[in-house]
């Protein structure tokens, strides 16, 4: 009996997961819908064959998200881990540490906007080097938050006992450090990526509406009230996360476990 | 004298940890140093190993001052209370850690850990990953660590404090084994005056940061301030 309800919840949240997946992609192969019919009137592939044509707006959004996300996630992760290091052994720890959480103080959109003269000043804003440095302002806290938990005593204590072995600072990092924080490196990394994948306020402000991400691709066509591009561009927006997801499943699973 | 520490001082904000202790260590002797928590003998370890910096002092190791160097050139092992095994590595491999270091080819490393593994009666772990040892393999794994790089002194914070009696009482005895059979020089803190009385060739009472050594284990048992004396007293009323 448990066994069966237990089953019935799982596919309750599963359906929940799944449906509203299917619905996107189902309009993303559509054409000519209009309230309150049920279905779309024609079935059709333009949408996903346009895609592959050379210069389509949406894959060149789809490449630019990739490469801000893979660049926030990778040097998040880095600077992070590194950075909240020298947070966790320093004296004045608590007070660094309250001003890694600054930046979730105020919404990303007012945020940006008190940043934007200072990306102006810089000659950043509407590039994409300047949206990867928005992006970085709320990843990098996040990714020296989620770490500094990582460097206590113990780890302290293993970096001791491999220098009184003979080894230096970078041999225990390669051989020892790294080793014990690599499925926290690839969580954060994951999580990182999908900060910036999904992030919307910074990017349009900073991103002045030149850096197209897939993200404000959505906005776009969803103001537009061009549905079946916004599922196309959903369903391109939620992949690369699932995609992920899969990969560090087992480590995920093993974290939570 | 191989080993000697000269006036070695620490403070920790205002607090005086260390107030110039001065030791002599002979080659192939361990010096039990003994006192209560937060006496300053971990601080003392720990200044010795490179792991903390003294605020004044010296520290001479077979005719050389390594007060300054860091700690992964002085060559000196500090074990800790606990094993701290590297979790991801088998017990071979921890073992064979600090020849890695020294980048020695792999059929020397493997020879040398198996001499090891067989001496410390760990042959049949050698693959186990540290999670599956007790408490007392591990801390045999990590004197195993410590002592296939040959290190000129070695440094034992409470290393059995952890342990259960039994456990306890048997890694005393391998450690006498293992230190005469590989001439080790070591300083042995613990808070356990059996111990203390056991393990040192001589033996050095910690108080306040304050180090008093005993030119004998009698003239250390009649000091009152050792609380040797109530110890004994206390069996013979049993």
């Amino acid at each position: 009996m448990q066994t069966k309800s237990s089953f019935l919840f799982r596919l309750f949240i599963a359906s929940l997961c799944i449906i509203p997946v299917l619905i996107l992609s189902a309009l993303s192969f559509s054409k000519n819908w209009s309230f309150p019919s049920l279905l779309a009137e024609e079935f059709s592939t333009a949408a996903w064959v346009d895609l592959f044509t050379p210069g389509n707006s949406i894959s060149v959004s789809l490449v630019t998200s990739l490469i801000i996300a893979l660049l926030v996630g990778a040097a998040s992760t880095t600077m992070g881990f590194f950075v909240s290091k020298t947070i966790a052994y320093n004296r004045y720890r608590r007070s660094l540490l309250l001003m890694a959480y600054l930046p979730f103080v105020l919404s990303p959109v007012i945020l940006a906007v008190c940043l934007k003269y200072y990306f102006i000043k810089m000659n950043v804003a509407g590039t994409v080097w300047g949206v990867i440095i928005a992006q970085l302002v709320i990843a990098l806290p996040y990714s020296i938050i989620f770490f500094t938990g990582f460097w206590n005593q113990r780890i302290k204590e293993y970096e001791a006992v491999v220098s009184t072995l003979g080894g230096k600072p970078g041999y225990a990092l390669r051989k020892v450090i790294i080793p014990l924080s690599k499925s926290l490196l690839l969580i954060c990394f994951f999580q990182c990526f999908l900060i910036s994948w999904f992030e919307y306020g910074l990017t349009s402000v900073i991103g002045y509406g030149k850096v197209q991400t897939l993200t404000v691709k959505v906005y776009q066509f969803l103001t537009e009230a061009n549905i079946f591009y916004a599922a196309l561009s959903c369903c391109l927006l939620i992949l690369p996360p699932v995609l992920l997801l899969w990969m560090n499943k087992r480590i995920i699973l093993r974290y939570l476990n | 004298m191989f080993a000697e520490i000269k006036n070695i001082a620490k403070m920790y904000a205002d607090k005086k940890v260390l107030a110039n202790v001065s030791l002599s260590l002979n080659k192939h002797e361990t010096i039990s140093i003994l006192g209560k928590s937060g006496c300053g003998k971990s601080t003392l370890l720990k200044i010795i190993a490179g792991i903390e910096k003294q605020d004044e002092g010296q520290i001479i190791l077979n005719g050389t001052d390594i007060s300054q160097q860091n700690p992964n050139e002085r060559n000196i092992v500090y074990l800790f209370q606990e094993a701290l095994l590297f979790p991801h590595l088998t017990v071979f491999e921890n073992i064979a850690f600090g020849l890695r270091i020294r980048k020695h080819n792999n059929g020397k490393i493997k020879d040398e850990v198996y001499v090891m593994l067989e001496s410390l009666g760990l042959t049949e772990h050698s693959v186990k990953m540290p999670h599956q040892l007790s408490g007392g393999q591990k801390q045999r794994v990590a004197f195993g660590r410590a002592l296939i790089i040959n290190p000129p002194l070695i440094l034992l914070d409470e290393p059995f404090s952890s342990l259960d009696t039994e456990i306890r009482s048997q890694m005393q005895e391998l450690y006498k084994k293992v230190a005469k059979e590989f001439q080790i020089t070591a300083l042995f803190v613990t808070h356990d005056i059996k111990e203390a009385l056991l393990m040192g060739d001589k033996i050095t009472y910690m108080h306040d940061g304050i180090l008093i050594p005993y030119n004998s284990k009698e003239d250390f048992i009649n000091d009152e301030t050792t609380g040797a004396k109530k110890e004994i007293a206390f069996w013979n009323s049993l």
